[in-house]
């Protein structure tokens, strides 16, 4: 691999996992950050990596020319978005790809995300190749009118279809990751919730369109991990599970696979629903020459219905429990990674290996671990940080931008995220039982403004591991 | 609420200045064009639409950016050293003393008057859709807010929770922030005056208008 300089442009822990894949792969890297992050790990251990400048301030992770900017003042020559801000963001991509000192955006092509980025080309796509996919709105609405008309049908079909309670979603077109997202149970308060997120996606977005669809209660959340490379290779690590969300639908606890038959009894064939949608999902890459690592969200309800729920162009929060459980022959040795797998595509470089060389092994969990008050619907919380200290276990990784040897305050800007935990176990019961020992090994101490204590979500995910992927 | 006006237009008579730090608002190139002791002047015209002095250009992705001075006062401190030089957000570029006017020794004097709903976070902050829409209707303070009225919309952590308020009854008299700004925990965000005291805050004012010189 030629002399490579990627920019990180994100923050907290994805950035330090992407600057350890960096330094795995032998390339130097740069980070960026704002005032409120200036005492983040992903500042300092860029800082700590040695000679020369690997850190820039940068007035917004959302502001494209600070990114392009200190690229070129760094001689950066690929820019790693992680996820969020700028990762499924087309326009970045193209113009990172098409400026006169063009740079390589870590990801799919910009054609690719533009096509797929969008949930409602990715449901037209998707509809053109017979993979099922959720009823309601395929594009953005901007009328009321329009809108409540199309939520009176989706009333109306579901009590046809003899659903009980029938409700539908009213959601941020330009949203994305749970945020922007409310439940309507009558027709009679469609309006003022269709209102407060049109008001809410204007302000945090710029977009106030809105799609509306049906709501689906009772269904788990199933992902299916790829990496494809830009020679036409077109994989799959597996499938996830993401059912347990805060009630913001922020995930909070996954589990790679997505399905495991032998701790719950289904109704329905799962191991035939995660062939089948790993299926779908494949062929919906290869229709659109998907070139990098990638998630394919599903929905699938209790009697085994899959619904394609979107795609997302990036790496995904969760993508170390898929890779945690993949193994590739001949490789034994090197731990998958599949960021480091992402960078390696996105600089041109074949991935080396075709689906038959990957094999699944054991269960994994990842920890989703917040400052969040989930007695007060998942609030955030705010404060200061004074102990942080996990257990070390072989079979257990951590990854967190929270400093362990000094106060940290939590920045009121972004999410109260403090660390992700990713637990491995031979089997769903050893995976289960060992996030527990974990969990409850686990010690965060700090307090807020009014000195009362902090509150996380460590006792809510350790209370949840009860209900890892059964319905 | 009775206040001692002389001794606060005495405090602010022995040091009538504030010290402004003028930070780069982003990363770029900068090129000085203020120079050190010169005056500045605020944004000005009917509609605030001419730009103040020029202090310096931030020259990012081939656009010069004119940032120019949001206030009178006299400049000091200019950073030669980075003439020319790449600097990233936040740089500490160059200050300015700036002398307070009279409507802002009224503001600052009126938070020791009114009733202040402070912000309980650091975050940024959007007054309700039909408050706003109230008080571009209404030239006079108008809104009355009772305790558990909404006041406020604070978007922190990605999240909008509607703040009630929680205070002395009374009219909004002061918004202490535009909407969208980063405001610091405890900062003013509403000066509130309970109707019996409206003929006492706008004594004061009077007061302040008539004794503080400019």
């Amino acid at each position: 691999m030629k002399k490579e300089k990627i920019l990180i442009a994100n923050r907290g822990e994805i950035a330090i996992r992407i600057m350890m894949a960096c330094e795995d792969l032998g390339c130097d890297y740069i980070v960026v950050y704002t005032h409120e992050d200036r005492e983040s790990l992903h500042v300092r251990r860029a800082r700590e990596k040695g000679p020369g400048k690997r850190t820039y301030r940068i007035a917004s992770y959302k502001d494209p020319n600070e990114i392009f900017a200190v690229a070129d003042q760094a001689g950066a020559t690929a820019i790693h978005p992680g996820y969020g801000f700028f990762s499924e963001n087309f326009r970045f991509a193209r113009r990172a790809t098409m400026r006169t000192r063009p740079i390589t955006f870590i990801g799919p092509r910009w054609e690719v995300i533009r096509d797929l980025g969008s949930k409602i080309n990715t449901k037209k796509v998707a509809k053109s190749l017979g993979i099922p996919v959720i009823p309601g709105s395929d594009s953005p609405i901007y009328s009321e009118i329009e809108a409540e008309a199309l939520a009176e049908e989706l009333f109306l079909q579901q009590r046809e279809q003899g659903i009980r309670a029938p409700s539908v979603l009213v959601k941020a077109s330009a949203g994305g990751g749970g945020m922007g997202i409310e439940e309507v149970q009558h027709l009679d308060t469609f309006r003022r919730v269709y209102r407060r997120i049109q008001n809410y996606a204007k302000r945090q977005f710029g977009d106030e369109g809105v799609l509306i669809e049906q709501c689906l209660r009772d269904y788990q959340h199933i992902e299916v991990q790829l990496l494809c490379d830009r020679h036409g290779t077109v994989t799959h690590f597996g499938t996830r599970n993401c059912t347990i969300q805060s009630t913001g639908r922020q995930k909070r606890v996954e589990v790679a696979p997505g399905f495991d038959p032998e701790v719950w009894d289904y109704s329905f064939d799962s191991l035939r629903v995660l062939k089948d949608i790993t299926g779908h999902s494949v062929n919906l890459a290869r229709e659109v020459g998907y070139d990098s690592a990638g998630t394919w969200e599903w929905v699938v309800t209790r009697d085994g219905r899959p619904y394609l729920l979107e795609v997302n162009t990036r790496i995904q929060v969760e993508n170390e429990i898929s890779a945690c459980i993949s193994r590739i022959r001949g490789r034994e040795d090197t731990p998958v990674n599949l960021i480091r797998e992402q960078i390696r595509t996105a600089l041109g470089e074949k991935l080396g290996f075709t689906q038959k060389d990957i094999y699944f092994e054991g269960t994994s969990i990842e920890l989703r671990i917040v400052a969040e008050d989930v007695k007060r619907g998942f609030a955030p919380w705010c404060g200061t940080i004074t102990r942080f200290e996990f257990p070390q276990r072989p079979w257990a990784r951590l990854y967190s931008h929270v400093p362990a040897d000094k106060p940290y305050n939590i920045p009121t800007e972004y999410d109260p995220n403090l660390a992700l935990a990713i637990i491995w176990g031979k089997d769903t019961g050893e995976a289960v039982e060992r996030a527990g020992e974990f969990l409850l090994g686990s010690n965060i101490e700090g307090h807020n403004a009014k000195g009362e204590p902090v509150i996380t979500n460590l006792a809510y995910l350790y209370d949840r591991l009860d209900d890892v992927l059964r319905f | 609420m009775d206040i001692n006006l002389n001794d606060l237009l005495r405090h602010y008579r022995s040091n009538p200045y504030e010290e402004h730090e003028i930070r780069a608002p982003h990363t770029g190139v900068v090129k000085f064009r203020a120079e050190e002791g010169q005056q500045t002047f605020g944004p000005s015209g009917k509609w605030l639409h001419k730009p103040g002095t020029l202090l310096f250009l931030l020259e990012r992705e081939n656009n010069p950016k004119r940032i120019t001075a949001s206030f009178n006062g006299e400049v000091a401190g200019i950073r030669h050293e980075l003439e020319g030089c790449f600097v990233e957000a936040g740089t500490l570029l160059l200050t300015i003393r700036h002398r307070l006017s009279k409507e802002e020794i009224i503001d600052r004097i009126l938070t020791e008057v009114l009733s202040i709903f402070p912000a309980p976070q650091r975050a940024r902050y959007y007054l309700p859709p039909e408050t706003a829409s109230q008080m571009d209707k209404k030239a006079e303070p108008s809104i009355f807010l009772k305790p558990g009225d909404d006041a406020i919309i604070m978007s922190l952590m990605k999240r909008d929770t509607m703040l009630k308020y929680e205070g002395t009854p009374g009219i909004i008299y002061k918004v202490y922030f535009h909407s969208g700004d980063m405001v610091e925990r405890d900062a003013p965000l509403l000066g509130i005056c309970p109707p019996d005291n409206l003929k006492y805050v706008q004594k004061v004012i009077q007061r302040i208008k008539n004794e503080w010189e400019e």
